[in-house]
């Protein structure tokens, strides 16, 4: 096509198609993806944009769901905008298929997938390679699917390759003079692609090394050493193509109306981890900064099979201090190759089939019954307005939502075996379970999930049971205890011994059920608090959990499976205790917590390392994670 | 008549700033009558003393909220004066489109917010968005959204502008974004007109008080001054050098009180809308002359009370004035501007321009690094504290037959006619009227 | 029952009064929510009942010390309005003079002892006299913000303010970093809410947010060799709106 031809092309989708029509215009010296309103602002000769093209499919601010408050009413209409994006590198495009697997993984991310469907990628052969660029290193300079037409400006014309059927029916509606390319101009394209590679940065590594790099490599020195000058700022996360975790929260206006908003996030900053309690993961900057790292080069290569970063230099030019490329600190790494500082190996538990298409709605729940456990928590009953089942496991959560206010992970509390309901018990402790503690019988609360993976409670069958909970930690287990020790169960299961630790007497969650639990056949159950403030009666242990172990008279151990879920910090002793008696590491399970947000695996706010716990846990067994380093921390 | 009135109003509402009133009449006699201000002494000069060059705008931004365009527009101006910069054409259009906004912005929200309620008979906005005069605000409020996003557009932001900078702007409006705001600026003359109309059949609650007094506001051949121009009295003419504007203007001290007042050539002086309606009513837009003549506005107009009804006019004819730099604007093409090229120099610059208030002059000396070694800020209600002392005294006799009420509510009144921007005129001087 | 709000002002420009005036039609909404017993810019009625006092401005005199904390008595909630109130803003680049000075700078030799107008001390923000519930920062406070944490205390709900560096929404923004054209920043230690509004509009953030981590000179050493800058020299880059962050800590 000649480029008058191919500005009637485009000037002819700008005025007469239904589409957005998306390019890449100079900004200053910069580049950057935005409407075109006429063909001579498209610049095909861009080296890389300011942001990747991720913006027209996951948009840095995005409305999951308007409400009304004022009449507490819902709507979850998606606008759908129709879109040509022009000019799209290869690099970015790949990046895009590897968005896809990510928000097309277990749970289908609907407001994804609908701007998917509705964008018309038109790529564009790289004509002039950014100074930052590696991407020839990580073959992502070439592509040979996931456009509907590719470009090339060759100079004396426009090269169009047909990609899909899509692509061939807009270029028959909208193009004119179209004849085939000569041999001449499809090598003129090759020369194209083979100066790019000659003028790209080289990676010292096949691509394919880089996660086995990485693997061996946990505590080189080079992460404390570039950490030091990192000032937190997450730029370079928000102009990567291939980042993708969000947060979402509730924003109202001064007319009641209200939006739930998802937006970026980024693994960078500070309180990109911090759960409702005030707790922070991944707490020192070098651990952020090497999470980044890890994520693209080795937890999502073992995930997806890819290597999160396609060589587009976006973060080395976005970074300030200059030490967020990816380019200098693989080959800094490689340059001492053999050696290896500190190994991570970790298997992604459980990888769950399942297509099941989301939108983040939450179903209706009446709240039936409130209960007044202690000064902090209380136990709601929830029943659930639809009449679509509702099966769990003990262990797993739900996502509990207040109009306005947002959403907050939520164990379940009570066990299986009771249909039409289900309990939570909620300790107040951030915007949204301060608001429940305020509402009252009869009102309406939002649920999604149920979440996660549970306790296995088949495995369980025929051993000994030990429970050490810790403070809340009580609360899913009891899920899990009542199951077992239910006269329907309870027969498939050996002994049960509880050793339960509070702050204070009157922290002690479920005492009437304990003392229940306690009246059974071969149900042993030890209590203790880490203080008694004077004016409480208490005559039981005074000490940690920990302190427990030595009062009971341990038998059959090897039979025995042990379940630990507690405060972050209790973890560590309580597995000593257990090592101690002889139960075995594979028989060990704990429920961890981290900041589950989206509930589904996408969000990546409560990763351990490669796993998330949102997903493969909260239960886990002990031998799964033991060796990931910020599992225990 | 041999009545006792004692009025003590402590924080006058619905102005900018705190200033207190105080009245002592026994026997019929005056005894006391005091224009106070007790808002917080903030020395600016202070804080500039040192500063990069670069770093005066935005803090000088900071002196009143309300005006800080007005403030940017003088400390540039300075800068510039300093340096010896001489602005492009576009910034000259666009900086006039940031002053048009400014004096809309802010005359609206006295006019409506702050004078409105007294006309009405109310307290403040509130009570009038529940009153029959809802429709009346409504458009008032309108007017004043055209404003502000006129100044976050031109501006970046309507308080504390960023845009404006040191021989040019940092970020200028599209060609289609002028075409929009001014679209908007045809269909919302007729918005105001409607708001001019309802104000007009309550305007004869403005009392009608004259005192003879000197005007004060810059003038130029070439248009309505607001952002440049030459000093000009109504008692002594036009003045040319305004680098010795303290020949005109004399700053003194009063003796029952700390505060600076100016002078020129009698014991006081009037800045503001009604002085520039006063002196250059000639170059005002035909729509705002026709504002004017519904409320049989002419110069010289004495009367204080009237200023409100300049601001309008003057609102009209910032309208008209943007349409006519926009189009300038559209028409020359927008042209994305580096600032001016300047070598930072040993010296002194004066900025001065017309803001909603009236006269605001920067003074600043800078030493040859281009730090700022003296600075002088010469505010428009500082002018004014005199002015309105005097009005004071001049108005209080007449109303004497008059409820302690009515009273109250016509001297404040009078106060809020003169749109007095108090935090700007304490930015580095406190005026104490302490009883005795 | 509408909580009752009042609105009070200190040693400030009023700008952020202004903001909330600049609601425009939202103003209307505002009220049929709260009920505005005292905000004097704009309103002559005024009440001592209130539930959530809202401040804008810094401390500078004794009298004010006095009057703001009868203000906390009667407040249920105190919200610090802007950066005057939040971290003292540009009120305290003269804090490293001592009080009599300034006065004797600005007024000269007039004698003010006996008079409490002039009796000046060192600016504060507001925390640094009374215990601050929530923090509206910003010079002046995004009306988005303004509204978000209105409608925060309505809804008993804590606001959410970001802790996030401007950069953050700067980038969002796509902005050209201001670094890269050669100008020095202070976006990526600077609090974000802003929505980048300085470097999306050509300047550079001058932090009136407030600083969420000060840099040590380790950090940041390369980036001012970069710019010809020396550590003492960025510092007095926060003065504008963060003066003596030692002190304040």
């Amino acid at each position: 096509m000649n480029r008058e031809d191919w500005a009637d092309f485009i000037n002819n989708l700008i005025n007469n198609s239904t589409y957005e029509v998306i390019g890449v215009k100079a900004k200053g010296k910069r580049f950057i993806f935005a409407p075109l309103e006429s063909a001579d602002e498209l610049r095909l000769d861009y080296d890389t944009t300011i942001l990747p093209p991720k913006k027209y499919f996951l948009p840095q601010y995005e409305n999951l769901l308007s409400f009304d408050l004022s009449k507490q009413s819902v709507n979850i209409e998606m606008k759908e905008e129709k879109r040509i994006i022009i000019g799209v590198h290869p690099y970015d495009i790949i990046a895009l298929q590897q968005m896809d697997k990510v928000y097309f993984d277990t749970y289908i991310d609907r407001f994804y997938k609908i701007r998917r469907e509705n964008t018309i990628i038109i790529g564009s052969n790289i004509l002039n390679v950014s100074e930052r660029s590696f991407a020839t290193s990580m073959k992502a300079h070439t592509v040979t699917s996931g456009y509907d037409l590719m470009v090339t400006d060759i100079g004396s014309s426009i090269i169009i390759e047909i990609g899909t059927e899509r692509g061939k029916k807009l270029m028959e509606r909208y193009a004119t003079n179209i004849t085939d390319a000569t041999e001449a101009e499809i090598k003129k394209i090759e020369e194209i692609v083979e100066s790019i590679e000659s003028k790209d940065r080289k990676l010292k590594v096949d691509k394919e090394n880089i996660p086995n790099l990485l693997k061996r490599n946990y505590e080189h020195p080079i992460w404390r050493e570039l950490s030091e000058k990192c000032l937190q700022c997450s730029s370079c996360t928000i102009v990567c193509p291939t980042c993708y975790c969000f947060d979402i929260r509730d924003e109202v206006s001064l007319d009641l109306q209200g939006k739930r908003i998802r937006t970026w996030d980024g693994c960078l900053l500070p309180d990109f981890t911090r759960i409702a309690s005030g707790e922070v993961f991944r707490k020192d900057k070098t651990e952020r900064f090497r999470h980044r790292f890890y994520r693209k080069g080795l937890y999502i290569p073992e995930r997806y099979n890819f290597i999160a970063c396609i060589g587009c230099g976006r973060c080395s030019i976005a970074c300030i201090p200059d030490i967020a490329g990816p380019f200098n600190v693989i080959n800094k790494i490689a340059e001492d190759s053999e050696e290896t500082r500190g190994e991570i190996i970790f298997e992604i538990p459980v990888t769950r089939g399942g297509e099941e298409e989301t939108a983040y709605i939450p179903r209706n729940g009446i709240i039936r019954r409130i209960e007044k456990l202690t000064e902090f928590e209380k136990l709601f009953e929830i029943e659930l307005e639809d009449s679509i089942d509702f099966n769990y496991q003990p262990g797993q959560f739900v996502e509990v939502s207040i109009l306005g206010v947002g959403e907050a992970p939520i164990s379940i509390s009570s066990p299986p075996i009771k249909k039409g309901s289900f309990e939570l018990v909620v300790r107040r402790v951030g915007n949204v379970t301060n608001k429940l503690h305020t509402l009252r019988e009869g009102d309406k609360i939002g649920i999604r999930g149920p979440f996660g993976r549970g306790f296995d409670v088949k495995k369980f069958e025929g051993k000994n049971l030990i429970f050490v909970a810790g403070g809340i930690g009580i609360i899913p287990m009891r899920s899990l205890i009542s199951f077992i020790l239910d006269d329907s169960n309870r027969d498939r299961y050996g002994i049960v011994t509880i050793l339960y630790g509070s702050k204070t007497p009157r922290d002690i969650l479920f005492m009437d059920e304990i003392k229940e639990w306690e009246k059974k056949e071969d149900v042993i159950v030890k209590l203790t608090v880490d203080t008694c403030p004077e004016g409480i009666c208490w005559d039981g242990c005074i000490g940690l959990v920990t302190s427990l172990f030595p009062e009971v008279k341990w038998q059959d151990i090897e039979n025995t499976v042990a379940i630990v879920i507690g405060p972050p910090v209790m973890y560590k002793f309580v597995i000593k205790c257990l090592d101690t008696i002889g139960v075995k590491e594979e028989n060990i399970y704990v429920s961890l917590e981290r900041r589950m947000k989206c509930g589904i695996g996408k969000c990546g706010h409560c990763q351990i390392n490669g796993i998330y716990v949102c997903k493969e846990g909260p239960v886990f067994n002990y031998t799964e994670i033991k060796d990931l380093p910020e599992a225990f921390e | 008549m041999s009545k006792n009135i004692s009025i003590n109003i402590e924080h006058v509402t619905r102005v900018e700033g705190h200033g207190n009133i105080i009245l002592n009449v026994r026997k019929g006699n005056i005894e006391k009558i005091e224009w106070q201000v007790s808002e917080a002494p903030r020395f600016f000069e202070v804080m500039l003393k040192g500063r990069n060059y670069w770093e005066v705008q935005p803090i000088t931004s900071r002196i009143c909220g309300i005006c800080s365009i007005g403030h940017s527009l003088a400390s540039l101006k300075a800068v510039e004066d300093a340096f010896g910069i001489k602005i492009s054409e576009q910034t000259n259009a666009l900086r006039h489109l940031a002053i048009n906004a400014e004096n809309m912005q802010s005359h609206i929200l006295h006019i409506g917010y702050l004078t409105a309620p007294d006309l009405f008979g109310v307290g403040s906005v509130i009570p009038l968005a529940e009153s029959k005069h809802r429709d009346t605000l409504l458009k008032i409020v309108k007017l004043h959204r055209l404003a502000n996003e006129m100044s976050d557009l031109i501006c970046g932001r309507t308080i504390h502008p960023l845009t404006l900078i040191i021989g040019g702007f940092s970020k200028i409006p599209s060609r289609k974004q002028l075409l929009e705001l001014k679209k908007r600026l045809i269909k919302d003359r007729e918005t105001l007109r409607e708001v001019a109309s309802a104000i007009r059949k309550v305007s004869d609650k403005l009392p009608d008080f004259k005192r003879e007094t000197e005007y004060i506001a810059l003038s130029t051949d070439v248009e309505y001054a607001l952002y440049d121009g030459d000093i000009t009295s109504t008692d002594t003419g036009r003045f040319k050098d305004h680098r010795r504007y303290r020949d005109i203007i004399e700053e003194y001290i009063v003796p029952q009180s700390t505060a600076k007042y100016a002078k020129h050539n009698r014991e006081s002086y009037m800045v503001g809308a009604l002085a520039r309606f006063n002196i250059n009513s000639r170059q005002l837009s035909s729509n705002a002359l026709d504002i004017a003549d519904l409320f049989e506005l002419k110069p010289i107009c004495y009367n204080p009370f009237m200023n409100t009804i300049a601001q309008l006019v003057e609102v009209m004819h910032n309208i008209d004035d943007s349409i006519i730099w926009i189009d300038k604007l559209v028409d020359d093409g927008l042209k994305e501007e580096k600032p001016v090229d300047f070598k930072v120099r040993e010296g002194r610059g004066v900025g001065i321009v017309e803001v909603p208030r009236g006269l605001l002059i920067h003074d600043y000396t800078f030493d040859k690094k281009g730090r700022c070694i003296k600075a002088n800020c010469i505010i428009p209600t500082n002018q004014n504290h005199a002015n309105i002392q005097k009005d004071m005294e001049a108005f209080v006799p007449t109303i004497l037959d008059k409820t302690k009420k009515e009273i109250e509510l016509s001297l404040e009144m009078l106060v809020r006619a003169y749109d007095p921007c108090i935090s700007c005129s304490t930015h580095y001087l406190n005026i104490d009227f302490k009883e005795t | 029952m509408k909580p009752k709000v009042a609105f009070f002002d200190f040693a400030s420009c009023e700008g952020c009064e202004l903001q909330v005036a600049d609601l425009e039609e939202e103003l209307l909404d505002l009220i049929e929510i709260v009920e505005v017993v005292s905000f004097r810019e704009i309103m002559k009625e005024h009440s001592n009942n209130y539930d959530i006092a809202i401040v804008e401005g810094s401390i500078i005199r004794p009298i004010d010390e006095k009057r703001l904390k009868k203000i906390r008595r009667i407040a249920k909630t105190l919200v610090a309005f802007g950066a005057c109130a939040t971290i003292g803003g540009v009120n305290k680049i003269r804090n490293p003079w001592q009080p009599e000075e300034v006065i004797k700078e600005v007024y000269g030799d007039i004698d003010f002892k006996d008079n409490e107008f002039f009796n000046v001390s060192k600016a504060k923000a507001v925390d640094e006299v009374v215990k601050v519930d929530y923090y509206i920062y910003g010079c002046p406070p995004p009306r988005e913000e303004i509204k978000k944490v209105i409608i925060a205390l309505v809804m008993g709900k804590k606001p959410d303010i970001p802790n996030y560096p401007v950069c953050v929404e700067c980038k969002k923004n796509e902005n050209i970093c201001l670094f890269e054209l050669g100008k020095f920043c202070l976006g990526p230690i600077a609090r974000a809410g802003c929505n980048a509004i300085c470097p999306t509009n050509g300047r550079a953030c001058d932090g009136c947010r407030g600083i969420l981590s000060e840099p040590d000179t380790k950090c940041v050493e390369d980036i001012l060799k970069r710019y010809n800058l020396t550590y003492e020299e960025m510092k007095h880059r926060f003065t504008i709106f963060n003066y003596t962050l030692e002190e304040d800590r």
